[in-house]
Protein backbone atom coordinates (compact mmCIF):
# COMPACT_ATOMS: atom_id res chain seq x y z
CA UNK A 1 0.00 0.00 0.00
CA UNK A 2 1.06 3.70 -0.99
CA UNK A 3 1.60 6.62 0.84
CA UNK A 4 -1.38 8.86 1.24
CA UNK A 5 -1.07 11.57 -0.53
CA UNK A 6 -1.94 15.25 1.25
CA UNK A 7 -4.87 16.49 -0.22
CA UNK A 8 -4.21 20.06 -1.04
CA UNK A 9 -6.67 23.01 -2.22
CA UNK A 10 -4.98 22.56 -5.88
CA UNK A 11 -6.26 18.75 -5.30
CA UNK A 12 -9.91 20.41 -5.23
CA UNK A 13 -8.90 22.12 -8.50
CA UNK A 14 -7.55 19.63 -10.77
CA UNK A 15 -9.98 17.37 -9.58
CA UNK A 16 -13.01 19.40 -10.18
CA UNK A 17 -11.64 20.71 -13.84
CA UNK A 18 -11.01 17.24 -14.93
CA UNK A 19 -14.50 15.96 -13.51
CA UNK A 20 -16.10 19.12 -15.22
CA UNK A 21 -14.29 18.50 -18.59
CA UNK A 22 -15.20 14.16 -18.62
CA UNK A 23 -18.77 15.52 -17.37
CA UNK A 24 -19.33 18.28 -20.59
CA UNK A 25 -20.47 16.35 -23.18
CA UNK A 26 -23.11 14.27 -21.37
CA UNK A 27 -24.51 17.93 -19.80
CA UNK A 28 -24.17 19.32 -23.67
CA UNK A 29 -26.28 16.02 -24.88
CA UNK A 30 -28.97 16.57 -22.17
CA UNK A 31 -29.26 20.22 -22.53
CA UNK A 32 -29.82 19.47 -26.24
CA UNK A 33 -32.32 16.39 -25.95
CA UNK A 34 -34.49 19.07 -24.35
CA UNK A 35 -34.28 22.08 -26.50
CA UNK A 36 -36.51 22.08 -30.02
CA UNK A 37 -34.90 22.31 -32.92
CA UNK A 38 -34.61 25.94 -33.35
CA UNK A 39 -33.10 26.14 -30.54
CA UNK A 40 -30.20 24.05 -31.05
CA UNK A 41 -29.90 26.85 -34.80
CA UNK A 42 -29.40 29.89 -32.44
CA UNK A 43 -26.08 31.90 -32.82
CA UNK A 44 -24.59 31.83 -30.36
CA UNK A 45 -25.72 28.16 -28.71
CA UNK A 46 -28.11 28.87 -25.84
CA UNK A 47 -26.56 26.49 -23.10
CA UNK A 48 -29.80 26.17 -20.93
CA UNK A 49 -32.93 25.29 -22.74
CA UNK A 50 -35.54 28.16 -22.29
CA UNK A 51 -38.24 26.63 -22.57
CA UNK A 52 -37.50 22.95 -22.21
CA UNK A 53 -39.23 20.99 -24.34
CA UNK A 54 -39.90 17.10 -24.15
CA UNK A 55 -40.52 17.13 -28.16
CA UNK A 56 -36.99 15.53 -29.38
CA UNK A 57 -37.65 12.70 -26.76
CA UNK A 58 -40.99 12.39 -28.61
CA UNK A 59 -39.50 12.43 -32.52
CA UNK A 60 -37.38 9.65 -31.09
CA UNK A 61 -39.76 7.26 -30.98
CA UNK A 62 -41.36 8.69 -33.95
CA UNK A 63 -38.50 8.12 -36.08
CA UNK A 64 -36.74 4.86 -35.01
CA UNK A 65 -38.19 1.80 -33.24
CA UNK A 66 -36.77 2.52 -30.27
CA UNK A 67 -38.50 0.11 -28.03
CA UNK A 68 -37.57 -2.90 -30.68
CA UNK A 69 -33.97 -1.46 -30.30
CA UNK A 70 -33.60 -1.50 -27.12
CA UNK A 71 -34.98 -4.95 -26.74
CA UNK A 72 -32.66 -6.16 -29.39
CA UNK A 73 -30.40 -5.30 -27.34
CA UNK A 74 -30.78 -6.61 -24.21
CA UNK A 75 -31.67 -10.09 -25.73
CA UNK A 76 -28.72 -10.19 -27.55
CA UNK A 77 -26.57 -8.93 -24.51
CA UNK A 78 -28.03 -12.06 -22.38
CA UNK A 79 -27.90 -14.60 -24.79
CA UNK A 80 -24.61 -13.65 -25.52
CA UNK A 81 -24.00 -13.79 -22.19
CA UNK A 82 -25.09 -16.66 -20.97
CA UNK A 83 -23.38 -18.07 -24.31
CA UNK A 84 -20.43 -16.95 -23.32
CA UNK A 85 -20.32 -18.01 -19.14
CA UNK A 86 -21.71 -21.54 -20.55
CA UNK A 87 -18.72 -22.07 -23.01
CA UNK A 88 -15.80 -20.07 -21.10
CA UNK A 89 -16.68 -21.68 -18.25
CA UNK A 90 -16.70 -25.10 -19.75
CA UNK A 91 -13.64 -24.57 -21.24
CA UNK A 92 -11.54 -23.06 -18.35
CA UNK A 93 -13.03 -26.29 -16.11
CA UNK A 94 -11.13 -28.90 -18.56
CA UNK A 95 -8.06 -26.58 -18.52
CA UNK A 96 -7.99 -25.84 -14.89
CA UNK A 97 -9.38 -28.30 -13.11
CA UNK A 98 -9.78 -31.60 -15.00
CA UNK A 99 -6.03 -30.59 -17.02
CA UNK A 100 -6.68 -32.41 -19.90
CA UNK A 101 -3.74 -33.85 -21.48
CA UNK A 102 -2.48 -31.02 -23.91
CA UNK A 103 -3.85 -28.43 -21.75
CA UNK A 104 -0.64 -26.32 -22.03
CA UNK A 105 -1.24 -26.45 -25.62
CA UNK A 106 -4.38 -25.49 -25.78
CA UNK A 107 -3.66 -22.49 -23.72
CA UNK A 108 -1.00 -21.28 -25.71
CA UNK A 109 -3.32 -21.43 -28.53
CA UNK A 110 -5.62 -19.38 -26.40
CA UNK A 111 -3.38 -17.01 -25.83
CA UNK A 112 -2.47 -16.15 -29.18
CA UNK A 113 -6.03 -16.26 -30.68
CA UNK A 114 -6.25 -13.30 -27.75
CA UNK A 115 -3.49 -11.06 -29.63
CA UNK A 116 -5.33 -11.76 -32.94
CA UNK A 117 -8.89 -8.92 -33.02
CA UNK A 118 -12.11 -10.30 -34.17
CA UNK A 119 -12.42 -7.24 -36.45
CA UNK A 120 -9.79 -8.94 -39.06
CA UNK A 121 -12.38 -11.52 -39.03
CA UNK A 122 -15.72 -9.64 -40.42
CA UNK A 123 -15.51 -11.04 -44.20
CA UNK A 124 -15.31 -14.67 -43.56
CA UNK A 125 -17.47 -14.07 -40.51
CA UNK A 126 -20.57 -12.70 -42.50
CA UNK A 127 -19.57 -15.23 -45.66
CA UNK A 128 -20.30 -17.97 -42.90
CA UNK A 129 -23.09 -16.63 -41.28
CA UNK A 130 -24.69 -15.67 -45.03
CA UNK A 131 -23.72 -19.31 -45.91
CA UNK A 132 -25.88 -21.00 -43.02
CA UNK A 133 -28.89 -18.32 -43.99
CA UNK A 134 -28.64 -16.46 -40.47
CA UNK A 135 -28.16 -12.95 -41.66
CA UNK A 136 -30.24 -10.27 -40.49
CA UNK A 137 -30.94 -12.66 -37.47
CA UNK A 138 -30.65 -11.79 -33.83
CA UNK A 139 -28.44 -14.62 -33.16
CA UNK A 140 -25.97 -13.62 -36.24
CA UNK A 141 -25.28 -10.57 -33.76
CA UNK A 142 -23.91 -12.71 -30.66
CA UNK A 143 -22.83 -15.86 -32.52
CA UNK A 144 -19.67 -15.14 -33.77
CA UNK A 145 -17.89 -13.61 -30.54
CA UNK A 146 -19.47 -16.63 -27.98
CA UNK A 147 -15.80 -18.60 -28.44
CA UNK A 148 -14.37 -15.90 -26.35
CA UNK A 149 -10.96 -16.78 -25.69
CA UNK A 150 -9.87 -13.83 -23.02
CA UNK A 151 -13.11 -14.94 -21.51
CA UNK A 152 -11.50 -18.58 -21.31
CA UNK A 153 -8.49 -17.51 -19.79
CA UNK A 154 -9.53 -15.14 -17.30
CA UNK A 155 -12.01 -17.62 -15.82
CA UNK A 156 -9.26 -20.15 -16.14
CA UNK A 157 -7.51 -18.04 -13.91
CA UNK A 158 -10.44 -18.22 -10.93
CA UNK A 159 -10.88 -21.78 -11.62
CA UNK A 160 -7.22 -22.59 -10.40
CA UNK A 161 -7.80 -21.00 -7.33
CA UNK A 162 -10.69 -23.21 -6.34
CA UNK A 163 -9.46 -25.33 -3.62
CA UNK A 164 -8.27 -28.83 -4.77
CA UNK A 165 -9.69 -30.31 -2.06
CA UNK A 166 -13.68 -29.30 -2.36
CA UNK A 167 -13.25 -30.86 -5.53
CA UNK A 168 -11.74 -33.93 -4.76
CA UNK A 169 -14.42 -34.47 -2.07
CA UNK A 170 -16.85 -33.84 -4.73
CA UNK A 171 -15.80 -36.71 -6.78
CA UNK A 172 -14.98 -38.78 -3.85
CA UNK A 173 -19.41 -38.29 -3.03
CA UNK A 174 -19.91 -39.57 -6.75
CA UNK A 175 -20.20 -36.15 -8.39
CA UNK A 176 -20.42 -35.76 -11.55
CA UNK A 177 -18.07 -32.76 -13.65
CA UNK A 178 -20.93 -30.77 -14.85
CA UNK A 179 -22.07 -31.18 -10.95
CA UNK A 180 -18.58 -30.20 -9.67
CA UNK A 181 -18.77 -27.39 -12.21
CA UNK A 182 -22.42 -26.11 -11.28
CA UNK A 183 -22.26 -25.97 -7.67
CA UNK A 184 -18.46 -25.38 -6.52
CA UNK A 185 -16.21 -24.25 -9.24
CA UNK A 186 -18.56 -21.65 -10.51
CA UNK A 187 -19.63 -20.19 -7.04
CA UNK A 188 -16.44 -20.14 -5.64
CA UNK A 189 -14.91 -18.47 -8.62
CA UNK A 190 -18.06 -16.02 -8.86
CA UNK A 191 -16.39 -12.63 -8.89
CA UNK A 192 -14.63 -14.40 -12.22
CA UNK A 193 -17.71 -15.08 -13.22
CA UNK A 194 -19.03 -11.76 -13.05
CA UNK A 195 -16.56 -9.98 -14.63
CA UNK A 196 -17.08 -11.45 -17.32
CA UNK A 197 -20.85 -10.80 -17.35
CA UNK A 198 -20.22 -7.92 -17.20
CA UNK A 199 -17.37 -7.29 -19.56
CA UNK A 200 -19.29 -9.38 -22.13
CA UNK A 201 -22.67 -7.30 -21.96
CA UNK A 202 -20.26 -4.16 -22.39
CA UNK A 203 -18.39 -5.44 -25.37
CA UNK A 204 -22.20 -6.01 -26.66
CA UNK A 205 -23.25 -2.45 -26.28
CA UNK A 206 -19.97 -1.23 -27.96
CA UNK A 207 -20.32 -3.41 -30.98
CA UNK A 208 -20.69 -1.70 -34.02
CA UNK A 209 -19.12 -3.04 -36.71
CA UNK A 210 -20.09 -6.22 -36.81
CA UNK A 211 -24.24 -5.32 -36.49
CA UNK A 212 -23.72 -3.26 -39.84
CA UNK A 213 -22.10 -5.91 -41.08
CA UNK A 214 -24.42 -8.42 -40.72
CA UNK A 215 -27.86 -7.13 -40.13
CA UNK A 216 -29.35 -4.76 -42.71
CA UNK A 217 -33.03 -3.85 -41.33
CA UNK A 218 -33.53 -1.86 -38.46
CA UNK A 219 -35.74 -4.45 -36.43
CA UNK A 220 -32.68 -6.82 -35.90
CA UNK A 221 -30.40 -3.46 -34.78
CA UNK A 222 -29.30 -3.30 -31.39
CA UNK A 223 -29.02 0.08 -30.08
CA UNK A 224 -25.76 1.37 -30.95
CA UNK A 225 -25.86 0.86 -34.68
CA UNK A 226 -29.55 1.82 -34.84
CA UNK A 227 -28.72 5.63 -33.35
CA UNK A 228 -26.44 6.36 -36.26
CA UNK A 229 -29.20 5.78 -38.49
CA UNK A 230 -30.49 8.99 -37.16
CA UNK A 231 -27.53 10.81 -39.04
CA UNK A 232 -29.88 12.42 -41.42
CA UNK A 233 -28.56 12.17 -45.20
CA UNK A 234 -29.65 16.22 -45.70
CA UNK A 235 -29.90 17.55 -42.30
CA UNK A 236 -29.28 16.07 -38.46
CA UNK A 237 -31.93 17.24 -36.02
CA UNK A 238 -29.46 17.63 -33.29
CA UNK A 239 -31.95 18.05 -30.57
CA UNK A 240 -33.80 14.35 -31.69
CA UNK A 241 -30.28 13.11 -31.90
CA UNK A 242 -28.97 13.94 -28.54
CA UNK A 243 -32.09 12.92 -27.15
CA UNK A 244 -31.86 9.41 -28.74
CA UNK A 245 -27.88 8.98 -27.49
CA UNK A 246 -29.03 10.02 -24.00
CA UNK A 247 -32.07 7.31 -23.90
CA UNK A 248 -30.15 4.96 -25.43
CA UNK A 249 -26.89 5.74 -22.88
CA UNK A 250 -29.10 5.97 -19.88
CA UNK A 251 -29.84 1.90 -18.93
CA UNK A 252 -25.79 1.25 -18.97
CA UNK A 253 -25.08 4.60 -16.88
CA UNK A 254 -27.76 3.01 -14.34
CA UNK A 255 -26.49 -0.21 -13.99
CA UNK A 256 -22.86 1.16 -13.61
CA UNK A 257 -24.02 3.29 -10.84
CA UNK A 258 -26.17 0.56 -8.91
CA UNK A 259 -23.41 -2.14 -9.50
CA UNK A 260 -20.06 0.34 -9.41
CA UNK A 261 -17.41 -1.86 -7.17
CA UNK A 262 -18.39 -4.97 -9.28
CA UNK A 263 -17.72 -3.04 -12.71
CA UNK A 264 -14.35 -1.17 -11.64
CA UNK A 265 -14.05 -4.84 -10.37
CA UNK A 266 -14.55 -6.08 -13.62
CA UNK A 267 -12.06 -3.13 -15.64
CA UNK A 268 -9.63 -3.86 -13.37
CA UNK A 269 -9.18 -7.62 -13.94
CA UNK A 270 -9.51 -6.99 -17.66
CA UNK A 271 -6.01 -5.92 -17.47
CA UNK A 272 -4.75 -9.64 -16.32
CA UNK A 273 -2.13 -10.72 -17.95
CA UNK B 1 -23.58 -46.70 2.44
CA UNK B 2 -21.62 -45.73 -0.71
CA UNK B 3 -18.44 -46.13 1.23
CA UNK B 4 -18.90 -49.60 2.55
CA UNK B 5 -20.46 -50.85 -1.00
CA UNK B 6 -16.96 -49.21 -2.40
CA UNK B 7 -15.06 -51.27 0.37
CA UNK B 8 -16.72 -54.49 -0.41
CA UNK B 9 -16.38 -54.05 -3.95
CA UNK B 10 -12.36 -53.66 -3.02
CA UNK B 11 -11.89 -56.17 -0.54
CA UNK B 12 -13.94 -59.28 -2.85
CA UNK B 13 -12.62 -58.69 -6.64
CA UNK B 14 -10.13 -56.42 -6.94
CA UNK B 15 -6.32 -57.53 -8.22
CA UNK B 16 -3.26 -55.36 -8.33
CA UNK B 17 -3.37 -55.52 -12.42
CA UNK B 18 -7.13 -54.78 -12.58
CA UNK B 19 -6.55 -51.57 -10.29
CA UNK B 20 -3.82 -50.15 -12.91
CA UNK B 21 -6.18 -50.69 -15.18
CA UNK B 22 -9.22 -49.34 -13.81
CA UNK B 23 -7.17 -46.12 -12.68
CA UNK B 24 -6.28 -45.91 -16.14
CA UNK B 25 -9.75 -45.74 -17.52
CA UNK B 26 -11.15 -43.64 -14.78
CA UNK B 27 -8.24 -41.09 -16.23
CA UNK B 28 -8.87 -41.69 -19.29
CA UNK B 29 -12.31 -41.23 -18.57
CA UNK B 30 -11.50 -38.02 -16.92
CA UNK B 31 -10.21 -36.99 -19.94
CA UNK B 32 -13.30 -37.55 -22.22
CA UNK B 33 -15.36 -35.49 -20.07
CA UNK B 34 -12.56 -32.91 -20.35
CA UNK B 35 -12.40 -33.05 -24.09
CA UNK B 36 -16.43 -32.55 -24.27
CA UNK B 37 -16.30 -29.79 -22.39
CA UNK B 38 -13.64 -28.01 -24.34
CA UNK B 39 -16.07 -29.44 -27.93
CA UNK B 40 -18.40 -25.99 -27.92
CA UNK B 41 -15.21 -24.03 -27.84
CA UNK B 42 -12.89 -25.51 -30.00
CA UNK B 43 -15.67 -26.10 -32.32
CA UNK B 44 -16.68 -22.63 -32.35
CA UNK B 45 -13.02 -21.68 -32.44
CA UNK B 46 -12.70 -23.99 -35.86
CA UNK B 47 -15.08 -22.46 -37.49
CA UNK B 48 -14.88 -18.42 -36.48
CA UNK B 49 -11.22 -18.36 -36.08
CA UNK B 50 -9.55 -21.01 -38.27
CA UNK B 51 -11.66 -21.63 -41.08
CA UNK B 52 -12.49 -18.42 -41.11
CA UNK B 53 -8.44 -17.33 -41.37
CA UNK B 54 -7.84 -19.82 -44.15
CA UNK B 55 -10.96 -18.53 -46.25
CA UNK B 56 -9.84 -14.87 -45.49
CA UNK B 57 -6.44 -15.58 -46.99
CA UNK B 58 -7.95 -17.44 -50.01
CA UNK B 59 -10.30 -15.05 -50.89
CA UNK B 60 -7.35 -12.59 -50.78
CA UNK B 61 -5.89 -14.68 -54.21
CA UNK B 62 -9.43 -13.81 -55.75
CA UNK B 63 -11.85 -11.39 -56.65
CA UNK B 64 -14.84 -11.48 -54.83
CA UNK B 65 -17.21 -9.52 -55.41
CA UNK B 66 -20.89 -10.01 -53.43
CA UNK B 67 -22.30 -11.79 -55.37
CA UNK B 68 -21.31 -14.66 -58.23
CA UNK B 69 -18.36 -17.04 -57.57
CA UNK B 70 -14.33 -15.84 -56.54
CA UNK B 71 -11.94 -16.38 -59.40
CA UNK B 72 -8.42 -17.18 -58.96
CA UNK B 73 -6.47 -13.84 -59.38
CA UNK B 74 -2.73 -15.03 -57.77
CA UNK B 75 -1.11 -12.43 -56.27
CA UNK B 76 -3.29 -9.40 -58.11
CA UNK B 77 -4.70 -8.35 -54.95
CA UNK B 78 -0.81 -8.19 -53.04
CA UNK B 79 0.51 -6.18 -55.59
CA UNK B 80 -2.68 -4.17 -55.62
CA UNK B 81 -1.82 -3.44 -52.21
CA UNK B 82 1.39 -1.60 -52.85
CA UNK B 83 -0.23 0.88 -55.78
CA UNK B 84 -3.31 1.89 -53.83
CA UNK B 85 -3.01 5.44 -52.91
CA UNK B 86 -6.14 5.00 -50.85
CA UNK B 87 -4.66 2.10 -48.71
CA UNK B 88 -1.69 4.92 -47.89
CA UNK B 89 -4.18 7.18 -46.59
CA UNK B 90 -5.80 5.12 -44.52
CA UNK B 91 -2.35 3.38 -43.13
CA UNK B 92 -1.56 6.92 -42.69
CA UNK B 93 -4.38 8.04 -41.03
CA UNK B 94 -4.22 5.15 -38.93
CA UNK B 95 -0.82 5.26 -37.61
CA UNK B 96 -1.20 9.01 -37.39
CA UNK B 97 -4.49 8.54 -34.50
CA UNK B 98 -2.43 5.78 -32.61
CA UNK B 99 0.66 8.18 -32.59
CA UNK B 100 -1.24 10.87 -31.42
CA UNK B 101 -3.85 9.30 -29.47
CA UNK B 102 -2.11 6.58 -27.26
CA UNK B 103 0.22 9.24 -25.73
CA UNK B 104 -2.87 11.15 -24.94
CA UNK B 105 -4.49 7.74 -23.52
CA UNK B 106 -1.31 7.57 -21.57
CA UNK B 107 -1.30 10.98 -20.40
CA UNK B 108 -5.02 11.11 -19.37
CA UNK B 109 -4.89 8.09 -17.49
CA UNK B 110 -1.99 8.48 -15.56
CA UNK B 111 -3.63 11.89 -14.48
CA UNK B 112 -7.16 10.57 -13.46
CA UNK B 113 -5.12 7.41 -11.68
CA UNK B 114 -2.95 9.91 -9.27
CA UNK B 115 -6.07 11.63 -8.69
CA UNK B 116 -7.71 9.01 -7.61
CA UNK B 117 -4.65 7.90 -5.40
CA UNK B 118 -5.70 11.00 -2.89
CA UNK B 119 -8.57 10.88 0.00
CA UNK B 120 -10.43 14.06 -1.11
CA UNK B 121 -14.26 14.68 -0.32
CA UNK B 122 -16.22 13.34 -3.10
CA UNK B 123 -13.65 10.66 -4.27
CA UNK B 124 -16.05 8.20 -5.30
CA UNK B 125 -18.09 10.31 -7.09
CA UNK B 126 -15.14 10.97 -9.03
CA UNK B 127 -14.34 7.46 -9.69
CA UNK B 128 -17.31 7.25 -10.80
CA UNK B 129 -17.64 10.06 -13.40
CA UNK B 130 -13.55 8.58 -14.85
CA UNK B 131 -15.86 5.71 -15.70
CA UNK B 132 -18.54 7.05 -17.63
CA UNK B 133 -17.07 7.11 -20.25
CA UNK B 134 -16.11 3.21 -20.24
CA UNK B 135 -19.87 2.77 -19.69
CA UNK B 136 -21.39 5.33 -21.71
CA UNK B 137 -22.81 3.69 -25.45
CA UNK B 138 -20.08 4.81 -27.51
CA UNK B 139 -22.43 5.81 -30.13
CA UNK B 140 -24.41 8.46 -28.37
CA UNK B 141 -20.71 9.77 -27.35
CA UNK B 142 -19.11 10.14 -30.57
CA UNK B 143 -22.24 11.81 -32.16
CA UNK B 144 -22.38 14.41 -29.07
CA UNK B 145 -18.73 15.03 -30.03
CA UNK B 146 -20.04 15.47 -33.82
CA UNK B 147 -22.45 18.43 -32.06
CA UNK B 148 -19.82 20.02 -29.92
CA UNK B 149 -17.59 20.23 -33.26
CA UNK B 150 -20.19 21.11 -35.33
CA UNK B 151 -18.84 23.87 -37.79
CA UNK B 152 -22.20 26.41 -37.73
CA UNK B 153 -24.00 26.05 -34.14
CA UNK B 154 -21.32 23.80 -32.40
CA UNK B 155 -20.43 24.89 -28.98
CA UNK B 156 -16.50 24.59 -29.63
CA UNK B 157 -16.52 27.08 -32.71
CA UNK B 158 -19.26 29.50 -30.21
CA UNK B 159 -16.55 29.74 -27.63
CA UNK B 160 -13.63 29.78 -30.28
CA UNK B 161 -15.84 32.75 -32.14
CA UNK B 162 -16.36 33.94 -28.27
CA UNK B 163 -12.66 33.94 -27.65
CA UNK B 164 -11.64 35.72 -30.73
CA UNK B 165 -10.16 32.89 -32.94
CA UNK B 166 -11.26 32.11 -36.27
CA UNK B 167 -14.06 29.47 -36.04
CA UNK B 168 -12.91 26.47 -37.83
CA UNK B 169 -14.03 24.11 -40.20
CA UNK B 170 -13.84 20.56 -38.02
CA UNK B 171 -14.71 18.19 -40.67
CA UNK B 172 -13.51 19.91 -43.54
CA UNK B 173 -10.11 19.79 -43.12
CA UNK B 174 -6.91 17.60 -41.92
CA UNK B 175 -6.46 19.17 -38.77
CA UNK B 176 -9.53 19.21 -37.89
CA UNK B 177 -10.87 15.67 -38.13
CA UNK B 178 -7.12 14.96 -36.59
CA UNK B 179 -7.89 16.67 -33.33
CA UNK B 180 -11.75 15.71 -32.82
CA UNK B 181 -11.27 11.67 -34.07
CA UNK B 182 -7.96 12.27 -31.52
CA UNK B 183 -9.96 13.74 -28.92
CA UNK B 184 -12.99 11.18 -29.20
CA UNK B 185 -10.39 8.31 -29.30
CA UNK B 186 -8.09 9.48 -25.85
CA UNK B 187 -11.98 10.31 -24.48
CA UNK B 188 -13.53 6.84 -24.84
CA UNK B 189 -10.49 4.39 -23.80
CA UNK B 190 -8.86 6.18 -20.86
CA UNK B 191 -10.93 4.67 -18.30
CA UNK B 192 -9.75 0.98 -18.21
CA UNK B 193 -6.11 1.93 -18.43
CA UNK B 194 -6.59 4.96 -15.55
CA UNK B 195 -8.10 1.79 -12.90
CA UNK B 196 -5.35 -0.24 -14.41
CA UNK B 197 -2.55 2.37 -13.20
CA UNK B 198 -4.59 2.83 -10.15
CA UNK B 199 -3.60 -0.75 -9.22
CA UNK B 200 -0.48 -0.75 -10.20
CA UNK B 201 0.11 2.21 -7.89
CA UNK B 202 -1.37 0.62 -5.11
CA UNK B 203 1.85 -1.99 -5.42
CA UNK B 204 4.11 -0.13 -5.12
CA UNK B 205 6.90 -0.18 -2.02
CA UNK B 206 5.83 2.65 0.32
CA UNK B 207 9.30 2.45 1.91
CA UNK B 208 11.07 3.63 -1.72
CA UNK B 209 8.39 6.87 -1.14
CA UNK B 210 9.80 7.03 2.20
CA UNK B 211 13.27 7.12 1.78
CA UNK B 212 12.88 9.21 -1.05
CA UNK B 213 10.91 11.91 1.13
CA UNK B 214 13.90 11.82 3.77
CA UNK B 215 16.02 12.57 1.74
CA UNK B 216 14.13 15.32 0.64
CA UNK B 217 13.12 14.42 -2.96
CA UNK B 218 9.47 16.61 -3.66
CA UNK B 219 6.52 14.98 -5.30
CA UNK B 220 7.42 15.60 -9.23
CA UNK B 221 11.17 14.40 -8.32
CA UNK B 222 9.31 11.36 -7.15
CA UNK B 223 7.04 10.70 -9.24
CA UNK B 224 9.41 10.58 -11.92
CA UNK B 225 12.31 9.22 -10.17
CA UNK B 226 10.00 6.45 -8.15
CA UNK B 227 6.18 6.14 -9.53
CA UNK B 228 6.54 6.09 -13.17
CA UNK B 229 10.09 3.46 -13.44
CA UNK B 230 8.07 0.94 -10.77
CA UNK B 231 4.97 1.55 -12.50
CA UNK B 232 6.21 0.48 -16.24
CA UNK B 233 4.72 -2.95 -16.52
CA UNK B 234 1.38 -1.30 -16.12
CA UNK B 235 2.36 1.39 -18.34
CA UNK B 236 3.47 -1.05 -20.86
CA UNK B 237 0.04 -2.96 -21.00
CA UNK B 238 -1.34 0.35 -21.30
CA UNK B 239 0.12 1.49 -24.34
CA UNK B 240 0.34 -2.35 -25.57
CA UNK B 241 -3.74 -2.56 -25.38
CA UNK B 242 -4.84 0.73 -26.35
CA UNK B 243 -2.21 0.44 -29.36
CA UNK B 244 -3.79 -2.10 -30.51
CA UNK B 245 -7.11 -0.74 -29.74
CA UNK B 246 -6.60 2.65 -32.02
CA UNK B 247 -4.70 0.51 -34.82
CA UNK B 248 -8.23 -0.78 -35.29
CA UNK B 249 -10.25 2.42 -35.49
CA UNK B 250 -13.75 2.27 -36.55
CA UNK B 251 -16.79 3.20 -34.72
CA UNK B 252 -15.77 7.22 -34.47
CA UNK B 253 -14.93 7.68 -38.07
CA UNK B 254 -17.56 5.80 -39.25
CA UNK B 255 -19.92 7.62 -37.24
CA UNK B 256 -18.39 11.26 -37.54
CA UNK B 257 -17.46 11.11 -41.76
CA UNK B 258 -20.43 8.08 -43.15
CA UNK B 259 -19.88 7.14 -46.60
CA UNK B 260 -23.04 7.67 -47.65
CA UNK B 261 -21.27 11.24 -48.33
CA UNK B 262 -19.02 10.30 -50.74
CA UNK B 263 -16.88 13.57 -49.54
CA UNK B 264 -13.33 14.00 -49.54
CA UNK B 265 -13.49 14.88 -46.14
CA UNK B 266 -14.22 11.00 -45.60
CA UNK B 267 -10.42 10.60 -46.63
CA UNK B 268 -8.96 12.79 -44.02
CA UNK B 269 -10.84 9.58 -41.46
CA UNK B 270 -10.28 6.64 -43.48
CA UNK B 271 -8.66 3.92 -41.31
CA UNK B 272 -7.91 0.77 -42.18
CA UNK B 273 -10.41 -0.95 -40.83
CA UNK B 274 -12.85 1.21 -42.33
CA UNK B 275 -11.28 0.57 -45.61
CA UNK B 276 -11.88 -2.83 -45.96
CA UNK B 277 -15.63 -2.31 -44.36
CA UNK B 278 -15.96 -0.20 -47.12
CA UNK B 279 -14.24 -2.47 -50.04
CA UNK B 280 -16.15 -5.74 -48.95
CA UNK B 281 -19.65 -4.33 -47.65
CA UNK B 282 -20.71 -0.51 -49.68
CA UNK B 283 -18.39 -0.61 -52.77
CA UNK B 284 -19.52 -3.05 -54.89
CA UNK B 285 -18.24 -6.05 -52.97
CA UNK B 286 -14.51 -5.98 -53.70
CA UNK B 287 -14.02 -8.65 -50.93
CA UNK B 288 -11.06 -10.33 -52.45
CA UNK B 289 -9.11 -6.87 -52.17
CA UNK B 290 -10.59 -6.06 -48.92
CA UNK B 291 -9.24 -9.74 -47.31
CA UNK B 292 -6.14 -8.74 -48.47
CA UNK B 293 -6.25 -5.46 -46.51
CA UNK B 294 -7.50 -6.92 -43.66
CA UNK B 295 -5.21 -9.47 -43.56
CA UNK B 296 -1.95 -6.03 -44.12
CA UNK B 297 -4.12 -4.96 -41.08
CA UNK B 298 -3.42 -7.67 -38.49
CA UNK B 299 0.24 -7.89 -39.90
CA UNK B 300 0.60 -4.10 -38.89
CA UNK B 301 -1.01 -5.43 -35.63
CA UNK B 302 1.22 -8.57 -35.09
CA UNK B 303 4.45 -6.31 -36.29
CA UNK B 304 3.57 -3.38 -33.80
CA UNK B 305 2.80 -6.05 -30.88
CA UNK B 306 5.85 -7.56 -31.36
CA UNK B 307 8.15 -4.31 -31.72
CA UNK B 308 6.77 -3.23 -28.52
CA UNK B 309 7.05 -6.57 -26.37
CA UNK B 310 11.27 -5.94 -27.75
CA UNK B 311 10.88 -2.61 -25.93
CA UNK B 312 9.29 -4.12 -23.38
CA UNK B 313 12.20 -6.44 -22.23
CA UNK B 314 14.47 -3.44 -22.34
CA UNK B 315 12.96 -0.63 -20.65
CA UNK B 316 10.29 -2.43 -18.04
CA UNK B 317 11.46 -2.85 -14.51
CA UNK B 318 10.27 -5.70 -12.49
CA UNK B 319 11.14 -5.57 -9.28
CA UNK B 320 13.95 -7.78 -8.01
CA UNK B 321 11.43 -11.33 -7.67
CA UNK B 322 10.39 -10.44 -11.72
Amino acid sequence: MMLQYRVQWWTYLVVSVVGLIILTPFAWMASTAIMTTSQTLQVPPNIIPSPATLDGVREVFNRLPFLTLLWNTIIVSIGRVIGTLVICSMAAYALAVVKVPGDKAILIVILALIMVPSDIFIIPSYSIIASIRMTDTLAALALPSLFDVFGVFLLYQFFRGVPRELIEAARIDGASHLRILATIVVPVARSGIISLAILTTLAEWKELLWPIVVNRSIDKMTLGPGLALLRGEYTTDWNVLMAAGLLAALPMIVIFLILQKRFIASFARSGLK
Amino acid sequence: MTGTSTLRLNGGELTPSRSVLRLGSLKWRQATVGYLFLVPLIAGLLIFRFYAFGYNIWLSFTTAGAFGQPRFVGLDNYRRLFSDSQLVIALYNTVKFAAIAVPGVVIVSLLCALLMQYRFRGASIFRAIVFLPAVCLPTAIILVFGWLFQTQYGLINAAFHALGAEPMSWFGSETGVTAVVSIIVVYLSFSVPAIILYAGMQDLPSDVYEAAMLDGAGPVRRFFSITLPLLTPSLFFVILTSTIGILKLFDAVYLLLPPVDHSVSTNYGLTLVYYYYYLAFVDSGQRGYAAAVSLFLLLLILGVSIVLLRLQRRFVHYGEDG
